[in-house]
């Protein structure tokens, strides 16, 4: 199993009160796999994702990615994790503002090899996502979608065994969510395993063998 | 290729890069840093320069001086009281001393003018040129660069000054001091006791006070104490004792001087603090992305020591630089009101700046090492809040 959830609790205190924001999550991903899943607006969605990807803590449960449970490993062991193995595609706005649309997707790399190297690489999915002609542009000057096409681009770069993706077609308009999907659809078929959340239900339509989970207040089915 | 090298390569790539995207901010910060660093190391130097001056001049005074005293004013001593003296052992040799001012008509300050019965040898070394005045009543006299400047010779090598009684003495030009001693030297004319007898019109019997050489110059105190009970009405000033007034003086000025650098400086730390570090919501931002990416606490660390290392570095250099080119080349003229503003012959001193390493460190450790902290260590709380802050 390439990710194996179990009993993952996320809590959080609201004015006093506990809100449940995962709830016993229990999910086995292997290699490979195109998992979607399915929940209404703070069902929990982008809660679970970034459990998986280390980045929160769970009050309990374990989660376990190529048999190394994320928080049994030193912090920079499980950054490398994040860096090396793990793409991820955030609900909102991630590129930093200051760098251009080229080096943004060259930021994971810093640590790995030498960055100029995959220039060309970079290129190859600028264009692959439909805005190779924006590669020095600043991210201020792009549209919201432009952007999130930029962090998909830039999700890619490390050529890593697991994409996350937390609502990656979010405002994006028909035809360009369809180039997307074919680019998942495209990277799946050469192994890479994808963990989509979305609220959008075509989505796992498009996709060749989906598994489709629905998550409803923290609980997944 | 080590890949820990290799990382932090990148890391320092992407500083640098990061502190060329905001080189207006950080072109201001390091601006401001580098003046602060200026003022600073400039003090520092010129102190030490100053500090210099005063120790290699002071090995000129005079070991020990007796002052008659009468109703706490200084007045003159009689020639009889040197006699007295004789009878303490280790005394080597006492010598009358007349000596004055003499009010500059054309500069509104005063001459120092003074005769001794003997020129001490080591005094030549102190010579720019010329020789040291004959003990004959002549009117040769030396100078200080200050009287030179001030009598404005043009090359001449005799002028004229009214006595106190309006009578007119001539005096002949001999030769010059140094300007290295100018802290010391700049207002003063040397010449034979006999000549400032026949200026001042004091007679054989008086002096204004009498210089004391002792055969060992560890006994200074001890025979400075004996002189004092021998002659109650004086006062007993020592060599050691100028000196530390001296210094005193010299550490008063600096004190201040520094109390107004370090008040500066706090500005500055505050002006730093709010600009490089009150990290705007996006550098949190930025922090929090690159986390999400795989950076380490350590890494964001890394990246925002090298910026600011390079700024503060790079104001060192600038600051230090330009503060050395400023008491070496243009003699510390920003602080010379701060620094001789008791005289109004204004030294035209020529300074060499003294770089000490423990200088150069205060310097660090008053600018470099705050200003690290101060960009550092919000950046640090930034860094080490969990990541998942930033993806919402
Ligand atoms: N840092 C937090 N502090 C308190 N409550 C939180 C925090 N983060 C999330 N929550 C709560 O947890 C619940 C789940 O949030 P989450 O962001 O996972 O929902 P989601 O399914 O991604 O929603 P959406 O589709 O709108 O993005 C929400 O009720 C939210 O209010
Ligand atoms: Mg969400």
């Amino acid at each position: 199993m390439l990710i194996t959830c179990t009993d993952l609790l996320k809590t959080y205190s609201c004015e006093g009160r506990m809100l449940k924001a995962v709830d016993s999550a229990n999910l086995t991903v292997s290699k490979g796999e195109f998992v979607t899943i399915l929940g209404h607006s703070g069902s929990g969605k982008t809660t679970l994702l970034s459990l998986i990807g280390g980045l929160t803590r769970p009050d309990s449960g374990t989660v376990y990615i190529d048999g190394i449970e994320n928080w049994q490993q030193s912090d920079s062991d499980l950054a490398v994790m994040r860096n090396r193995k793990i793409g991820f595609i955030f609900q909102f706005a991630s590129l930093i503002p200051t760098l251009t649309v080229i080096e943004n997707i060259l930021l994971p790399l810093s640590f790995s090899k030498s960055p100029e190297g995959d220039r060309g690489y970079a290129m190859d999915l600028l264009d692959r996502v439909g805005l190779a002609d924006r590669a020095n542009n600043l991210p201020g000057q792009l549209s919201g979608g432009q952007q999130r096409r930029v962090a998909i681009a830039r999700s890619f770069i490390n050529r890593p065994e697991i994409i996350l993706a937390d609502e990656p077609t979010g405002d994006l308009d028909e035809a360009t969510e369809d180039d997307i999907l074919a680019l998942f659809k495209e990277f799946n078929q050469n192994g890479v395993t994808f963990l989509v959340v979305t609220h959008n239900r075509d989505l796992a339509a498009s996709q060749q063998s989906p598994r489709v989970f629905n998550m409803v207040q923290g609980v997944l089915a | 290729m080590n890949t820990g090298l290799e990382k932090q390569r990148n890391i320092l790539d992407y500083g640098l890069m990061s502190l060329w995207r905001r080189k207006t901010k950080n072109l201001s910060v390091l601006l401001v840093f580098a003046l602060v660093i200026f003022l600073m190391s400039s003090f520092q130097f010129l102190t030490g320069a100053l500090t210099d001056v005063a120790q290699q001049s002071l090995r000129l005074a005079p070991e020990i001086t007796v002052q008659k005293m009468v109703a706490g004013r200084q007045e003159q001593i009689p020639i009889s009281y040197g006699d007295k003296l004789q009878e303490i052992f280790g005394i080597r040799r006492v010598e009358p001393r007349v000596w004055g001012y003499h009010f500059s008509t054309t500069t509104g300050g005063n001459i120092t003018m003074l005769g001794v019965s003997s020129f001490d040898p080591r005094l030549e070394t102190a010579l720019l040129h010329g020789r040291l005045p004959s003990g004959s009543s002549a009117g040769e006299v030396v100078l200080g660069q200050g009287v030179v400047r001030d009598l404005d010779l043009k090359g001449r090598r005799k002028f004229s000054f009214f006595r106190p009684e309006l009578t007119q003495k001539t005096f002949t030009v001999t030769g010059e001091f140094k300007p290295e001693s100018e802290l010391l030297t700049a207002d003063l004319m040397v010449m034979s006791i006999a000549d400032s007898r026949d200026f001042f019109h004091i007679s054989e019997t008086y002096a204004t006070d009498l210089l004391v050489t002792v055969a060992n110059p560890a006994e200074i105190e001890t025979i400075a104490r004996k002189i004092a009970e021998l002659l109650p009405d004086t006062r007993v000033v020592t060599r050691p004792q100028i000196l530390k007034t001296y210094n005193a003086v010299f550490g008063w000025r600096s004190g201040f001087g520094s109390v107004c650098l370090l008040t500066g400086l706090a500005a500055f730390i505050i002006l730093a603090w709010d600009k490089a570090s009150g990290m705007t919501p996006e550098e949190k931002r930025e922090i929090g992305i690159l986390k999400l990416l795989g950076w380490q606490t350590s890494d964001v660390l890394a990246v925002r020591f090298y910026e600011s290392f390079a700024v503060s570095f790079l104001a060192l250099l600038l600051g230090c630089t330009l503060g050395y080119v400023h008491i070496a080349f243009f003699d510390g003229a920003l602080f010379r009101p701060v620094m001789f503003g008791w005289s109004v012959i204004t030294p035209h001193l020529h300074l060499v700046p003294v770089v000490r390493f423990g200088d150069v460190l205060l310097v660090i450790c008053f600018t470099v090492l705050p200003y690290l902290a101060v960009t550092i260590i919000p950046a640090w709380r930034a860094a080490s809040v969990p990541p998942d802050s930033a993806m919402r």
